[in-house]
């Protein structure tokens, strides 16, 4: 017995530096599979607050472009309003007498909400890299949610504290996101290959159609987190290889993610309905 | 005389930590080139500090970066390994006659040659285990062996600076 404490305490250091190693592996492959409640992460309340107070400090750097960013976007949003005020007046099925009475879709009538918040910390450059937003439970933000900028997609919610969130971005080696070619409806996965921050890669696009350079990839609506038809980006490059039974696409994505200022977490309130009816059939088989 | 762990280096920690979160975590190089400046807290400790400790010591330090940088154990495993193979590449670079007590990490005291051969072997190991372990696989290793080449080069040379400017010359040069 004393042999072994004696053999314990002379290679101390290396006992100690294996289970060091352990702790961190295991904190690895946990932070990397558990999306509920990770502690020590960006979203963590202190954590949160000293990135808020960096992005505090910076932000006045850049208010001029995160200003014309908001006047571009209030456009945006003005216009489309125009449309929808002519829209209404154009469709008047719902009005008709009970005889001809169409139910439109009921997804028209419970629309995604959107939170607007603050990106307090960003990164484009990692392999796997993550988003840090000014809001969290308090207002709305459950883990999960689709996060797109007034311009596309931008990545999907991990953790949330009280006040703030944490965001898988787009660029992340394990990110995949359900798109498709407007032009076509054709569907596909977009997958970013690391690298050059601003081109993904769009998968699975059989070689019996016809991607060409310049089409708009937009988000499908097959998965229950981003609304269909949100812009991804576009085409820049298709290339047949001989040994692969579908395109190589690369695709110029349309957020440009070291300028993210602003940006909206999309809530869907048909989504656990949808999941549940998808589970019960036997479509959804796990978690995605 | 220089072999205590002081309030200085807790400051160190605190300073090396708040540089890497609010400074180098912007400056990259080519997208290839990262300074993880943070390590230079571990490098610049007292030479003789006790082994388990200076594990610890890893550990959060690699730990306040992981926290920060949202990749959960990478830093922190990188640090460790680091820490544990700190004493062994001193001994390994041991002068003709050994260490003397108020001898640290120090360009000026160590010499230029020792100190390059220090810092850029335990950088390279650490920058190897951080961006293999953000992988995990070896799909891409040219790309990452390349991120591994040109970041060990830009830190090593901050950490050259950090020592010229820094870290004052009392005694005269050794070598």
């Amino acid at each position: 017995m004393r042999n072994l404490f004696a053999f314990i305490y002379r290679f101390r250091a290396f006992l100690v530096f294996v289970l060091l190693e352990v702790l961190c592996v295991y904190l690895i492959v946990r932070y990397n599979t558990y999306q509920g409640a990770a502690f020590f992460n960006s979203a963590n309340k202190y954590v949160g607050q000293v990135l808020e107070f960096q992005s505090g400090v910076t932000d006045y750097f850049r208010l001029a472009s995160i200003n014309s960013t908001l006047a571009r976007e209030n456009a945006v949003l003005r216009e489309e309003v125009l449309q929808y005020k002519a829209m209404a007046q154009l469709d008047s099925t719902r009005q008709l007498d009970t005889t001809y009475y169409a139910p439109s879709d009921t997804a028209q009538v419970l629309p995604y909400i959107l939170h607007a918040g603050r990106v307090i910390n960003n990164s484009v450059r990692r392999t796997n890299n993550y988003l840090t937003l000014s809001i969290g439970t308090a207002d709305g933000v459950q883990p999960g949610m689709g996060v797109i900028a007034s311009n596309g997609v931008v990545g999907r919610v991990k953790t949330v504290s009280e006040h703030y969130a944490t965001v898988t971005s787009l660029l992340h080696s394990q990110m995949l996101l359900s798109a498709k070619i407007k032009r076509d409806n054709t569907f596909g996965t977009i997958k970013w290959p690391g690298g050059d921050y601003r081109t993904a890669q769009l998968e699975y696009i059989p070689l019996h159609v016809n991607p060409v350079k310049g089409d708009t990839i937009v988000t499908s609506g097959f998965n229950t987190v981003f609304p269909e038809g949100v812009m991804v980006g576009t085409i820049s490059s298709v290339k047949k290889e001989s040994d692969k039974s579908f395109y190589t696409i690369r695709v110029k994505l349309s957020v440009d993610f070291a300028q993210l200022s602003y940006v909206y977490v999309v809530e869907n309130p048909h989504q656990d309905e949808r999941i549940k009816l998808e589970q019960n059939a036997g479509i959804l088989t796990d978690e995605q | 005389m220089n072999s205590k762990f002081g309030i200085g280096n807790i400051f160190q920690f605190v300073v090396f930590v708040a540089l890497q979160i609010l400074l180098m975590d912007n400056l990259v190089i080519f997208g290839v080139g990262f300074c993880f400046i943070y390590v230079g807290f571990l490098l610049f400790l007292p030479i003789q500090l006790n082994r388990v400790f200076l594990l610890f010591l890893g550990f959060a330090v690699g730990f306040a970066v992981d926290v920060f940088y949202d990749t959960m154990g990478i830093h922190a495993a990188a640090s460790v390994l680091l820490a544990f193979l700190r004493p062994l590449v001193l001994n390994l670079l041991t002068p003709r006659d050994g260490y003397d007590t108020g001898d640290s990490v120090n360009i000026h005291v160590m010499g230029v040659r020792w100190f390059m051969a220090y810092t850029f072997l335990l950088l390279l190991v650490h920058h190897t285990a951080v961006f293999f372990l953000e992988t995990v696989s070896f799909a891409e290793a040219g790309h990452t062996l390349l991120k591994v080449l040109v970041s060990t080069l830009f830190t090593g040379v901050v950490m050259v600076i950090l020592q010229l400017l820094f870290f004052p010359s009392k005694r005269a040069t050794r070598v």
